[in-house]
């Protein structure tokens, strides 16, 4: 049966560990994933991801409810991923050529990718997360967010515990150094019309 | 919310840029650009950067976390307790269970024991020991000069007895069956040294397996560095043959510019 986050949680607070279980299985991958875009390394990302978890699952009994169990698990990511930041005082490095398999990404892609569009892929992905690099963490932050998360200017507004109109300058100040920089590396952006 | 739009309000041009604002303020912002171009240029750079993330994906990652419990299942509390809970990688390096290294324990504790014991009852049955131990009946356990003298005492004795009388095969016999009078002791014994050896097989097997893991981690990060540095190399010479290809057809264009005007 395909159980909603808010059903799973009460079956854990009840003590259905594998109702717990399954809530990690749903949101390992998001949160791994933020908290990798936000501290820009693997192996520190997923002892957050990790942690994460052991928070959540220790916190549960005073999960009430009041908030979504996924912006619960955001918050319990995000203050870990500031405190692993603000522990390592310093700008989050970014791992170039680290991971990079050529032959992994193009058995994901499927044979319609070919070789230069698969290089030229890595190389944009590798600027855009040197530039994301570049931007102070609240920045970075809100754009992971709005991109990635696809949250809405409130909740991000909500996890950051700052104004909306604070969120709305922090994504166009982040996105206007993101700009600079890719045109700096001969990303020229080209013009789109939105529809 | 305006209906109206200037220029310079960056944070209206989010909203619009994400499309989360009214309908009427997205109207006001629309108009606005169709007449502002700086508007508009803004707008389609930071599109286009938006458009750019999406390039971007994390590497792949082992993950499959669970919660295990970290003793053997009691019944189900009704709430969940912050108790020492323990979250272990669902795929990769699961730790032995609990039982398991309880028994392991145990039996490591047995045999070290029961080789003590086998070694204090064959040292009482010799009888110089035997007056040592009396002497230490009180203490078991403690050693004391006098138990050192004694056994010295006796070892001297020994070896000079087996200088003064040559080796006798009989004597050997005799002595091997004043030993199988114990039979039970020395199946005890054989059964504790096949028990050690079995735990040193598999202390090797594990330590192999682990070699081998790392081996194949090390060759795993190898060719992953050796692909990226190919990958490297492959952009560099293709921006070099690029630059010589751009160069040959500059060259013949001149020429045939030249060629035509000569004409």
């Amino acid at each position: 049966m395909n159980w909603t986050d808010e059903d799973l949680v009460a079956r854990s607070r009840g003590g259905d560990l594998d109702s717990f279980n399954q809530l990690i299985l749903r949101w390992e991958r998001p949160i791994y994933a933020l908290a990798y875009r936000v501290i820009g390394r693997e192996e520190d990302a997923r002892d957050v991801c990790q942690e994460t978890f052991l928070r959540a699952f220790r916190a549960l009994p005073g999960f009430k409810g009041q908030a979504k169990f996924s912006s619960w698990l955001y918050r319990i990511a995000l203050n870990l991923c500031r405190d692993w930041i603000r522990k390592q005082r310093r700008a989050p490095t970014v791992q170039l050529a680290e991971g990079v398999d050529p032959a992994e990404l193009a058995s994901e892609q499927g044979p319609v990718e070919s070789i230069e569009d698969l290089v030229a892929r890595r190389e944009l992905s590798a600027v855009v997360e040197e530039a994301m690099a570049l931007l102070p963490e609240e920045q970075r932050t809100a754009i992971v967010l709005k991109e990635y998360h696809g949250m809405t200017f409130q909740e991000i507004a909500d996890l950051q515990g700052v104004p909306l109109s604070t969120v709305k300058t922090r994504l166009y100040q982040g996105l206007s150094v993101l700009r600079r920089h890719l045109e700096k590396n001969g990303r020229v952006p080209q013009l789109v019309k939105r529809t | 919310m305006s209906d109206t739009f200037q220029c310079g309000d960056n944070a209206a041009l989010v909203s619009y840029l994400y499309d989360e604002c009214d309908p009427a303020e997205r109207a006001a912002i629309a108009a606005h650009i169709d007449l502002c171009a700086a508007c508009a240029a803004e707008i389609a750079a930071l599109g286009s950067a938006r458009l750019q993330l999406a390039s971007w994906t994390p590497p792949d990652a082992d993950l499959g976390f669970a919660i295990v419990r970290p003793q053997a299942p009691e019944p189900a509390p009704q709430t969940v307790s912050p108790g020492p809970w323990s979250l272990r990688p669902g795929a990769w390096l699961r730790p032995m269970p609990v039982w398991a290294q309880a028994v392991a324990a145990c039996l490591i504790f047995g045999v070290g024991l029961s080789l003590g014991v086998l070694r204090g009852t064959t040292s009482t049955q010799s009888s110089s020991v035997r007056a040592g131990a009396a002497a230490t009946a009180d203490t078991p356990g403690a050693v004391t000069a006098t138990d050192l003298a004694a056994l010295e005492r006796r070892l001297r004795n020994e070896m000079a007895a087996l200088r003064a009388t040559p080796v006798n095969a009989t004597g050997a016999v005799s002595q091997l069956a004043s030993t199988a009078q114990q039979p039970a002791n020395t199946a005890q014994l054989l059964a504790q040294v096949r028990a050690l050896i079995d735990e040193s097989e598999q202390r090797q097997r594990r330590e192999l397996a682990f070699r081998t893991a790392q081996v194949v981690t090390e060759f795993a990060s190898q060719r992953r560095m050796d692909l990226a540095q190919i990958q490297n190399n492959f952009g560099q010479i293709e921006g070099l043959t690029g630059a010589e290809v751009r160069e040959q057809r500059e060259m013949l264009n001149y020429l045939m510019r030249v060629s035509s005007e000569q004409r």
